[in-house]
Protein backbone atom coordinates (compact mmCIF):
# COMPACT_ATOMS: atom_id res chain seq x y z
CA UNK A 1 0.00 0.00 0.00
CA UNK A 2 1.31 3.50 -0.46
CA UNK A 3 1.90 5.72 2.15
CA UNK A 4 -0.54 8.39 3.33
CA UNK A 5 -0.37 10.69 1.05
CA UNK A 6 -2.22 13.37 3.39
CA UNK A 7 -0.04 16.48 5.35
CA UNK A 8 -1.18 19.11 7.41
CA UNK A 9 0.94 21.88 8.61
CA UNK A 10 -0.03 24.15 11.24
CA UNK A 11 0.96 27.69 11.82
CA UNK A 12 -0.33 29.85 14.84
CA UNK A 13 -0.78 33.77 13.80
CA UNK A 14 -0.18 36.21 16.07
CA UNK A 15 2.27 38.81 14.08
CA UNK A 16 3.03 39.70 10.26
CA UNK A 17 6.32 37.79 10.50
CA UNK A 18 4.08 34.62 11.21
CA UNK A 19 1.94 35.48 8.60
CA UNK A 20 5.32 35.58 6.43
CA UNK A 21 6.57 32.47 7.46
CA UNK A 22 3.18 30.98 6.54
CA UNK A 23 3.21 32.66 2.99
CA UNK A 24 6.89 31.76 2.06
CA UNK A 25 6.44 28.29 3.40
CA UNK A 26 3.09 27.75 1.33
CA UNK A 27 4.88 28.79 -1.52
CA UNK A 28 7.58 26.15 -1.13
CA UNK A 29 4.84 23.17 -0.35
CA UNK A 30 2.87 24.30 -3.28
CA UNK A 31 5.88 24.04 -5.74
CA UNK A 32 7.64 20.86 -4.16
CA UNK A 33 3.82 19.03 -5.16
CA UNK A 34 3.85 19.93 -8.31
CA UNK A 35 1.73 23.19 -9.06
CA UNK A 36 3.20 25.65 -11.81
CA UNK A 37 4.79 28.92 -10.10
CA UNK A 38 1.76 31.01 -10.85
CA UNK A 39 -0.26 28.36 -9.22
CA UNK A 40 1.83 28.14 -5.83
CA UNK A 41 2.43 31.58 -5.87
CA UNK A 42 -1.54 32.25 -5.97
CA UNK A 43 -1.47 29.79 -2.99
CA UNK A 44 1.11 32.53 -0.81
CA UNK A 45 -0.94 35.38 -1.82
CA UNK A 46 -4.05 33.57 -0.37
CA UNK A 47 -2.38 32.66 3.05
CA UNK A 48 -1.04 36.00 2.91
CA UNK A 49 -4.49 38.09 2.54
CA UNK A 50 -6.22 35.60 5.09
CA UNK A 51 -3.48 35.77 7.18
CA UNK A 52 -3.12 39.77 7.35
CA UNK A 53 -6.75 39.39 8.17
CA UNK A 54 -6.43 37.27 11.08
CA UNK A 55 -4.10 39.44 12.49
CA UNK A 56 -5.68 42.51 11.58
CA UNK A 57 -9.03 42.20 12.54
CA UNK A 58 -9.00 39.38 15.29
CA UNK A 59 -5.49 39.85 16.75
CA UNK A 60 -4.85 36.42 16.67
CA UNK A 61 -5.68 32.99 14.92
CA UNK A 62 -4.12 30.48 13.11
CA UNK A 63 -3.44 29.23 9.20
CA UNK A 64 -3.59 25.17 8.45
CA UNK A 65 -2.14 23.90 5.23
CA UNK A 66 -3.53 20.69 4.24
CA UNK A 67 -1.91 18.70 1.16
CA UNK A 68 -2.78 15.78 -0.11
CA UNK A 69 -0.51 14.45 -3.08
CA UNK A 70 -2.23 11.28 -4.51
CA UNK A 71 -4.97 10.98 -7.08
CA UNK A 72 -6.82 14.92 -7.44
CA UNK A 73 -4.32 16.32 -5.46
CA UNK A 74 -4.53 19.56 -3.65
CA UNK A 75 -3.39 22.04 -1.18
CA UNK A 76 -6.24 23.47 1.02
CA UNK A 77 -5.59 26.62 3.36
CA UNK A 78 -7.52 27.18 6.22
CA UNK A 79 -8.02 30.35 8.28
CA UNK A 80 -9.40 30.40 11.77
CA UNK A 81 -9.94 32.97 14.40
CA UNK A 82 -12.33 34.19 17.47
CA UNK A 83 -12.40 37.57 16.43
CA UNK A 84 -14.68 40.21 15.45
CA UNK A 85 -16.70 38.23 12.71
CA UNK A 86 -17.77 39.47 9.40
CA UNK A 87 -20.88 41.50 9.89
CA UNK A 88 -21.64 41.56 5.74
CA UNK A 89 -20.14 39.03 3.75
CA UNK A 90 -21.92 39.79 0.80
CA UNK A 91 -20.11 43.52 0.73
CA UNK A 92 -16.45 41.56 1.54
CA UNK A 93 -17.46 39.19 -1.34
CA UNK A 94 -18.12 41.84 -3.74
CA UNK A 95 -14.88 43.65 -3.16
CA UNK A 96 -13.92 47.10 -2.52
CA UNK A 97 -14.87 46.71 0.96
CA UNK A 98 -12.77 47.24 3.44
CA UNK A 99 -12.63 48.90 7.42
CA UNK A 100 -8.97 49.34 7.23
CA UNK A 101 -6.83 51.23 4.92
CA UNK A 102 -6.24 48.09 2.92
CA UNK A 103 -7.84 47.62 -0.72
CA UNK A 104 -10.97 45.54 -0.12
CA UNK A 105 -9.25 42.95 -2.28
CA UNK A 106 -8.44 40.18 0.47
CA UNK A 107 -11.10 38.09 0.47
CA UNK A 108 -12.80 39.04 -2.94
CA UNK A 109 -9.31 38.39 -4.48
CA UNK A 110 -8.34 35.38 -2.55
CA UNK A 111 -11.58 33.29 -3.80
CA UNK A 112 -10.61 34.38 -7.38
CA UNK A 113 -7.49 32.88 -7.00
CA UNK A 114 -8.15 29.69 -5.54
CA UNK A 115 -10.82 26.19 -6.85
CA UNK A 116 -13.00 26.09 -3.96
CA UNK A 117 -13.40 28.96 -1.52
CA UNK A 118 -16.05 28.75 1.58
CA UNK A 119 -16.35 31.60 4.71
CA UNK A 120 -18.32 30.73 7.92
CA UNK A 121 -18.50 33.64 10.13
CA UNK A 122 -20.31 34.60 13.23
CA UNK A 123 -20.28 38.64 14.52
CA UNK A 124 -18.62 38.15 17.78
CA UNK A 125 -17.25 34.90 17.59
CA UNK A 126 -14.66 34.34 14.92
CA UNK A 127 -14.52 34.00 10.99
CA UNK A 128 -13.12 30.53 9.44
CA UNK A 129 -12.37 30.41 5.84
CA UNK A 130 -11.94 27.81 3.64
CA UNK A 131 -10.05 27.58 0.22
CA UNK A 132 -8.68 25.09 -1.95
CA UNK A 133 -6.69 24.80 -5.25
CA UNK A 134 -6.42 21.28 -7.09
CA UNK A 135 -3.46 19.80 -8.90
CA UNK A 136 -4.00 18.98 -12.19
CA UNK B 1 14.44 36.91 8.19
CA UNK B 2 14.76 37.73 5.03
CA UNK B 3 12.93 41.32 6.33
CA UNK B 4 16.59 42.04 7.52
CA UNK B 5 17.63 42.35 3.71
CA UNK B 6 16.28 46.33 3.78
CA UNK B 7 19.74 46.90 6.12
CA UNK B 8 22.09 44.92 4.71
CA UNK B 9 22.19 45.73 0.91
CA UNK B 10 21.22 49.08 0.14
CA UNK B 11 18.12 49.03 -1.70
CA UNK B 12 18.52 52.56 -2.98
CA UNK B 13 21.00 53.92 -5.50
CA UNK B 14 20.91 56.75 -8.10
CA UNK B 15 21.67 56.50 -11.28
CA UNK B 16 20.78 59.69 -13.79
CA UNK B 17 17.86 61.10 -13.18
CA UNK B 18 16.54 57.82 -11.44
CA UNK B 19 16.29 56.66 -7.84
CA UNK B 20 16.35 52.83 -8.43
CA UNK B 21 14.94 50.82 -5.56
CA UNK B 22 15.45 47.64 -5.51
CA UNK B 23 12.26 46.23 -3.73
CA UNK B 24 13.26 43.44 -0.80
CA UNK B 25 10.92 40.78 -0.84
CA UNK B 26 9.38 39.66 2.64
CA UNK B 27 9.15 43.38 3.95
CA UNK B 28 6.94 43.84 7.06
CA UNK B 29 4.20 46.38 7.19
CA UNK B 30 6.97 48.18 9.20
CA UNK B 31 9.59 47.36 6.80
CA UNK B 32 7.30 48.97 3.93
CA UNK B 33 6.86 52.77 5.96
CA UNK B 34 10.91 52.67 6.21
CA UNK B 35 11.59 52.44 2.96
CA UNK B 36 9.30 54.57 1.70
CA UNK B 37 10.04 57.20 3.71
CA UNK B 38 13.55 56.84 2.64
CA UNK B 39 12.67 56.82 -0.91
CA UNK B 40 10.72 60.04 -0.43
CA UNK B 41 14.51 61.45 0.96
CA UNK B 42 16.58 60.31 -1.64
CA UNK B 43 14.13 61.34 -3.89
CA UNK B 44 14.41 64.88 -2.57
CA UNK B 45 18.44 64.78 -2.19
CA UNK B 46 19.03 63.57 -5.74
CA UNK B 47 16.17 65.82 -7.26
CA UNK B 48 15.26 62.55 -9.16
CA UNK B 49 12.62 62.78 -11.72
CA UNK B 50 11.92 59.04 -11.81
CA UNK B 51 11.68 56.46 -8.99
CA UNK B 52 12.01 53.00 -10.60
CA UNK B 53 10.48 50.11 -8.19
CA UNK B 54 12.58 47.37 -8.99
CA UNK B 55 10.65 44.02 -8.43
CA UNK B 56 12.98 41.48 -9.68
CA UNK B 57 13.27 39.95 -5.98
CA UNK B 58 9.90 39.85 -5.12
CA UNK B 59 7.88 36.79 -5.35
CA UNK B 60 5.11 36.96 -3.64
CA UNK B 61 3.02 40.66 -3.86
CA UNK B 62 -0.46 40.62 -1.77
CA UNK B 63 -2.53 43.74 -1.84
CA UNK B 64 -0.82 45.49 0.98
CA UNK B 65 2.03 45.22 -1.14
CA UNK B 66 -0.31 46.80 -4.53
CA UNK B 67 -0.91 49.79 -1.50
CA UNK B 68 2.47 50.22 -0.85
CA UNK B 69 3.20 51.40 -5.18
CA UNK B 70 0.51 53.15 -5.03
CA UNK B 71 0.85 55.33 -2.10
CA UNK B 72 4.32 55.40 -2.52
CA UNK B 73 3.51 56.75 -6.58
CA UNK B 74 1.01 59.37 -5.20
CA UNK B 75 3.76 60.51 -2.22
CA UNK B 76 6.25 60.68 -5.11
CA UNK B 77 4.02 62.56 -7.78
CA UNK B 78 4.10 65.16 -5.04
CA UNK B 79 7.33 65.64 -4.97
CA UNK B 80 7.67 65.52 -8.89
CA UNK B 81 8.42 62.33 -9.45
CA UNK B 82 6.97 59.34 -11.41
CA UNK B 83 7.04 56.14 -10.54
CA UNK B 84 8.08 53.08 -12.78
CA UNK B 85 7.40 49.51 -11.55
CA UNK B 86 10.30 47.41 -13.58
CA UNK B 87 10.71 43.53 -13.02
CA UNK B 88 7.65 41.68 -12.12
CA UNK B 89 8.34 38.26 -12.31
CA UNK B 90 5.72 36.37 -14.29
CA UNK B 91 4.01 34.51 -11.81
CA UNK B 92 3.65 38.01 -9.48
CA UNK B 93 1.54 39.25 -12.76
CA UNK B 94 -0.56 36.50 -12.79
CA UNK B 95 -1.29 36.72 -9.40
CA UNK B 96 -1.84 40.89 -9.41
CA UNK B 97 -4.20 40.44 -12.11
CA UNK B 98 -6.53 37.57 -10.99
CA UNK B 99 -6.55 39.58 -7.30
CA UNK B 100 -8.05 42.16 -9.16
CA UNK B 101 -4.98 44.50 -8.55
CA UNK B 102 -4.10 47.37 -11.19
CA UNK B 103 -1.76 50.25 -11.00
CA UNK B 104 -2.60 53.19 -11.80
CA UNK B 105 -0.72 56.44 -12.69
CA UNK B 106 2.21 53.93 -12.94
CA UNK B 107 4.87 53.27 -15.64
CA UNK B 108 5.82 49.71 -16.12
CA UNK B 109 8.19 47.90 -17.60
CA UNK B 110 9.96 44.87 -17.86
CA UNK B 111 13.71 45.55 -17.29
CA UNK B 112 15.89 48.29 -15.64
CA UNK B 113 17.34 48.95 -19.86
CA UNK B 114 13.44 49.66 -20.77
CA UNK B 115 13.39 52.02 -17.47
CA UNK B 116 16.19 54.01 -18.45
CA UNK B 117 15.13 54.43 -21.55
CA UNK B 118 11.77 55.66 -20.92
CA UNK B 119 13.55 57.91 -18.37
CA UNK B 120 15.50 59.45 -20.47
CA UNK B 121 12.71 60.14 -23.50
CA UNK B 122 10.76 61.23 -21.39
CA UNK B 123 9.93 63.98 -18.67
CA UNK B 124 7.55 62.69 -15.77
CA UNK B 125 4.04 63.47 -16.42
CA UNK B 126 3.53 66.04 -13.86
CA UNK B 127 6.31 68.27 -14.95
CA UNK B 128 6.53 70.66 -17.80
CA UNK B 129 9.86 71.23 -19.44
CA UNK B 130 11.22 74.04 -17.33
CA UNK B 131 10.52 73.15 -13.99
CA UNK B 132 8.30 71.28 -11.75
CA UNK B 133 4.74 72.93 -12.44
CA UNK B 134 2.09 70.88 -13.01
CA UNK B 135 0.24 73.14 -15.53
CA UNK B 136 1.58 72.13 -19.00
CA UNK B 137 1.24 68.18 -19.30
CA UNK B 138 3.82 66.66 -20.88
CA UNK B 139 3.09 65.48 -24.75
CA UNK B 140 5.55 62.66 -24.39
CA UNK B 141 4.04 59.21 -24.95
CA UNK B 142 3.86 58.19 -21.09
CA UNK B 143 1.36 60.22 -20.32
CA UNK B 144 -1.14 58.26 -22.03
CA UNK B 145 -0.30 55.04 -19.57
CA UNK B 146 -1.33 57.69 -16.97
CA UNK B 147 -5.48 58.03 -17.07
CA UNK B 148 -7.24 54.78 -17.39
CA UNK B 149 -6.58 51.90 -15.11
CA UNK B 150 -7.85 52.06 -11.41
CA UNK B 151 -8.68 49.30 -8.88
CA UNK B 152 -10.85 46.84 -9.78
CA UNK B 153 -13.31 46.35 -7.06
CA UNK B 154 -16.41 44.87 -8.37
CA UNK B 155 -16.37 42.36 -11.00
CA UNK B 156 -16.05 39.16 -8.42
CA UNK B 157 -16.42 36.41 -10.36
CA UNK B 158 -14.77 33.09 -10.83
CA UNK B 159 -11.40 33.74 -12.63
CA UNK B 160 -11.02 31.14 -15.84
CA UNK B 161 -7.54 29.32 -14.70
Amino acid sequence: MAEEASKRIHFPIHSLIDVIKARRQGLEIAIAMGFPQAEANKVAVVISELGRNIELYAGEGSITLTTYTGRGGYIEVVAEDRGPGIPDLDLVLDGGYTTSNGLGLGISGSRRLMDEFEIQSTVGQGTKIRALKRLR
Amino acid sequence: MEAMELSEIPAIQKLENLLLVAVPRDLTDDDVLRLRRQILQETRRYRSHWVLLDFSRVDICDSFFGRFIQSTARMARLMGADVIVSGLQDAVVETMVDLGMTLPHIHAVLDLDDALALSRENQPLNQSMDGRDADEPSASSASSANESMGWETSDVGWAEV
